[in-house]
C-alpha cells in the first residue's frame, strides 16, 4: 500500500482514497499560484483552471489553500493513517 | 470503546500529550487523537527546542529522559556578503563556555518523531485514551457551545471542553468560529533535509553549535533576503538537519516559484559555501527529504496577535493558538507552557462546571502573563534581520544578527528569563536541583543513546566497569549545596520582596554593559582555555560513568 517516491527520499505515503485537496472551478481564476507555492506537482492547468493532478506527494503543507487569492482551494487533512509519514522531520 | 469524556485533545504533537497527561493525572477520562498511525510522523522541523521549554516545561520533561539528538551549546552565524569571493564574517558570540557547555545546552537538537511518541507514550501510560489514525473532522457545537468532534470514521466523540492542538493551519478552529486563515505573507514553507554523516566527522565540524547563513539577495544562498530564514543546520547524532525556508509572499505581493528557487539555493549551498562544499558534501549521504509550511510574524501583527484562543467550551494551545515564536521561529516552549495552562484551567472548568468563554478567559490572560510566550511571539529582531537584508546595509545586519542570534538575545531576553526564574523559584526552590539533575541526565543519554527509563546493558556494563564513586558523593553534596542556598535566597527574596525592585530594568542595563562586557568576556574565555577545556573532559567523563540514578 505505501508508495515511495526517489524525489523525496525518507518519506513514505499510504493514499487516501479521497480527495482531500479540492478546487471549485466557478472561483478559480487560472492564476496558477497554487503550481508556483507546490513543492509536489499537486496541479495542473487545463483550459485556464488549476485542477488537482495528483495528491500522492502531498505533504498535507496546505501552502495551495494560503496563497489561492480566490478562495478556490479546500483544504482538509487526509483521513487517519493516510498521507505523508516520515520519521525524520 | 467510550464516547463521552471529561476532556478531549486533538493532536498529539508536542503540546497535545502533556494537556492529555495533566487532565487524566487531575482524574478525569481524557481522549487524545492523532491523525497519523504514529505520534510526530506528520511534524516535520528542524529543531533545536530551548532550554527554557524543558527548564519551565512540563514537570514530566524536566524530571523525564527525552529522546535527544545532541546538545546544542552555541550558533555560528555566517554572514555571506560574497559567495564567489568567500567573504564572509561570522558572529559566533552566542556560545555556552566550557566547562558549563556541553553539559548546560541552551537547547537540544531533536527528531519530531520519537520525541512526540515518547511524550505520548508517557500520556498513555498514566491512563489517557489514546486513538490514533483517526482525522477529526468537525467541531459538534450545542447551543453554541463545543460539545464534542466528529471523526473521519463518523464516530461522534463528547467531552466537556476541548483542547485543540491541530497546529498551525487551525481547519477546526476556524470550522468553531473562534480563529480565521492567516494571510499567505504570515506563511514559510521549510525545504528540509536529513543528512547522514559519520558522528566523528560531526564533531569535529560542528561539535555543539548550530549553523545559520545569512547573506544577500543575489548571492541565493538563503532564500531570498527579506523573505525566509535563511539557512539553519544543526548537527545531530549522527546526521545533519538542513532547513532553508521561504515566505510564501514577496513583499510586492509576488508569488516566488517555491520550487526553483530551493534548488537554485539548495545547489549553491552544496557547491559553494566553502564549509559544506569543502568539509561535508563528500562525506554526507541524503537520507531524507521533507517540506511543511509553518506560521511566522503572527504576534508581531496585532490583529493576530488578539485573534481568541478559545471560545464556549474550547482552548487552543500551541501553534493552534498562533503561539509559534516569532523572534526564534520556534513553536515547541509555547506549546508545552499553552498545554499546561490550558489543561490546568481545563481542570477548574470541570471543577467549577462552567465552560463558558468568559470562565475560560482566564486561560488567555495567563498567556499573556508569561513572560517568555510573550517575548517569544512579540521579540522583533528576525523580522528586522529581514528588511536589514533588503536594504543591503551590513552594520544593520550585523546588529540584528548579533540582537537575534547572537550574544545581543540578552539584551531583550534577560528580563523575561529571569522573571520566570523568579516566578518559578518563589515556589520550588528545590527546581535548581532538578534542573542540574536534567542536564547531566540528558547528557548520558546523548553519551549512550539511551532515553526513557530503561537503562541499557551497554550503559549499565560501561558504567558499572568506570565508576567514580567518590566523585558521585562530592556530586551529591554539590546538589545538597545548592539546595540549601536556593532555599537561604528564596527565603531572604521572600522576607525583603518589598525592598526588591522589578526586574523590567534588566533588558535595558545588559543593553548599556554588554558592549563593554563582551570584549572583556572573550578575551577572559580565550585566555583560560586550557583549563576550562581540562575542566569540561573531566565533568564529561564523569558524566559518562556516573551512576544513572544519580540523576534521576
Amino acid at each position: 500500500m505505501e508508495k515511495k517516491f526517489e524525489e523525496f527520499p525518507g518519506v513514505s505515503w499510504t493514499p487516501c482514497p479521497e480527495q482531500f485537496i479540492t478546487i471549485e472551478e466557478k472561483l478559480c481564476t487560472g492564476c496558477a499560484a497554487c503550481i508556483m507555492v507546490c513543492l509536489a506537482d499537486c496541479f495542473e492547468i487545463k483550459n485556464k483552471k488549476a485542477k488537482v493532478k495528483s495528491l500522492e506527494k502531498c505533504m498535507e503543507c496546505s501552502s495551495c489553500w494560503y496563497i489561492c487569492p480566490a478562495d478556490a482551494i479546500q483544504f482538509s487533512f487526509p483521513s487517519g493513517g493516510t498521507g505523508f509519514k516520515t520519521q525524520y522531520g | 470503546m467510550a464516547k463521552n469524556f471529561d476532556v478531549i485533545v486533538i493532536g498529539a504533537g508536542f503540546g497535545g500529550p502533556v494537556a492529555a497527561k495533566i487532565c487524566v493525572d487531575a482524574g478525569y477520562r481524557t481522549l487524545l487523537i492523532e491523525r497519523a498511525e504514529k505520534p510526530g510522523e506528520k511534524v516535520i522541523s528542524g529543531l533545536t527546542i530551548p532550554f527554557y521549554g524543558f527548564l519551565f516545561g512540563p514537570e514530566f520533561i524536566v524530571n523525564g529522559n527525552p529522546p535527544i539528538e545532541r546538545p546544542a551549546d552555541g550558533i555560528i552565524n555566517y554572514i555571506i556578503l560574497d559567495i564567489e569571493k568567500e567573504t564572509i564574517e561570522i558572529d559566533d558570540s552566542l556560545k555556552i563556555p566550557k566547562p558549563f557547555s556541553p553539559i548546560i545546552a541552551f537547547g537540544y537538537n531533536t527528531y519530531c518523531q520519537p520525541f512526540c511518541e515518547w511524550e505520548t507514550d508517557i500520556a498513555i501510560k498514566s491512563g489517557v485514551t489514546f486513538l490514533n489514525a483517526t482525522t477529526v473532522v468537525d467541531i459538534i457545537k450545542e447551543d453554541g457551545f463545543v460539545k464534542g468532534v466528529e471523526t473521519d470514521k463518523g464516530e461522534k466523540f463528547y467531552s466537556k471542553i476541548l483542547i485543540d492542538a491541530e497546529g498551525s493551519q487551525g481547519l477546526l478552529a476556524i470550522k468553531a468560529g473562534v480563529r480565521e486563515k492567516y494571510p499567505p505573507e504570515m506563511i514559510s514553507l521549510a525545504d528540509t533535509y536529513d543528512y547522514i554523516i559519520s558522528k566523528k566527522l560531526l564533531d569535529n565540524i560542528f561539535g555543539y553549535t548550530v549553523s545559520f547563513c545569512w547573506g544577500w539577495d543575489e548571492e541565493k544562498i538563503a532564500p531570498p533576503l527579506g523573505y525566509g530564514n535563511g539557512l539553519m543546520l544543526w548537527p545531530y547524532r549522527e546526521s545533519i538537519h538542513f532547513i532553508q525556508d521561504q515566505c510564501l509572499v514577496l513583499e510586492n505581493n509576488k508569488i516566488p516559484n517555491l520550487k526553483k528557487n530551493f534548488q537554485t539555493y539548495h545547489k549553491n549551498i552544496t557547491s559553494k559555501l566553502p564549509f559544506w562544499k569543502n568539509n561535508v558534501a563528500p562525506y554526507a549521504k541524503l537520507r531524507a527529504k521533507m517540506f511543511q509550511g509553518f506560521e511566522i510574524f503572527v504576534g508581531l501583527k496585532k490583529n493576530l496577535r488578539n485573534m481568541p484562543n478559545y471560545t464556549d467550551g474550547m482552548l487552543l494551545i500551541g501553534d493552534a493558538a498562533g503561539l509559534e515564536s516569532t523572534e526564534l521561529c520556534d513553536g515547541v516552549p509555547s506549546a508545552w507552557f499553552s498545554a499546561e495552562i490550558a489543561a490546568k484551567v481545563a481542570i477548574s472548568a470541570i471543577e467549577a462546571n462552567d465552560f463558558s468563554a468568559s470562565f475560560l478567559s482566564i486561560y488567555d490572560m495567563q498567556i499573556k502573563d508569561h513572560p517568555i510566550i510573550q517575548w517569544s511571539i512579540s521579540g522583533r529582531n528576525r523580522h528586522d534581520l529581514r528588511f536589514a537584508q533588503k536594504s543591503h546595509d551590513k552594520e544593520e545586519l550585523k546588529k540584528y544578527v548579533h540582537n537575534g542570534w547572537g550574544l545581543g538575545a540578552l539584551t531583550h531576553f534577560s528580563t523575561p528569563l529571569i522573571q520566570m526564574i523568579v516566578k518559578i523559584l518563589r515556589e520550588h526552590p528545590e527546581i535548581v536541583k532538578r534542573w542540574i539533575k536534567m542536564y547531566f541526565r540528558y547528557f548520558q543519554n546523548y553519551l549512550y543513546n539511551d532515553y526513557g527509563t530503561k537503562i541499557s546493558k551497554y550503559r549499565y556494563n560501561q558504567i558499572r566497569k568506570n565508576r567514580n564513586s567518590k566523585n558521585e558523593v562530592l556530586f551529591r553534596c554539590f546538589l545538597i549545596f545548592i539546595d540549601l542556598i536556593m532555599k537561604i535566597i528564596v527565603t531572604f527574596y521572600k522576607m525583603f520582596k518589598r525592598l526588591i525592585p522589578s526586574v523590567e530594568f534588566i533588558n535595558p542595563f545588559v543593553k548599556r554593559i554588554l558592549p563593554q562586557f563582551e570584549p572583556l568576556f572573550i578575551k577572559l574565555i580565550n585566555l583560560l582555555e586550557p583549563l576550562l577545556n581540562l575542566l569540561s573532559k573531566k565533568i564529561i567523563k564523569f558524566t559518562q560513568y556516573a551512576n544513572p540514578y544519580l540523576f534521576s
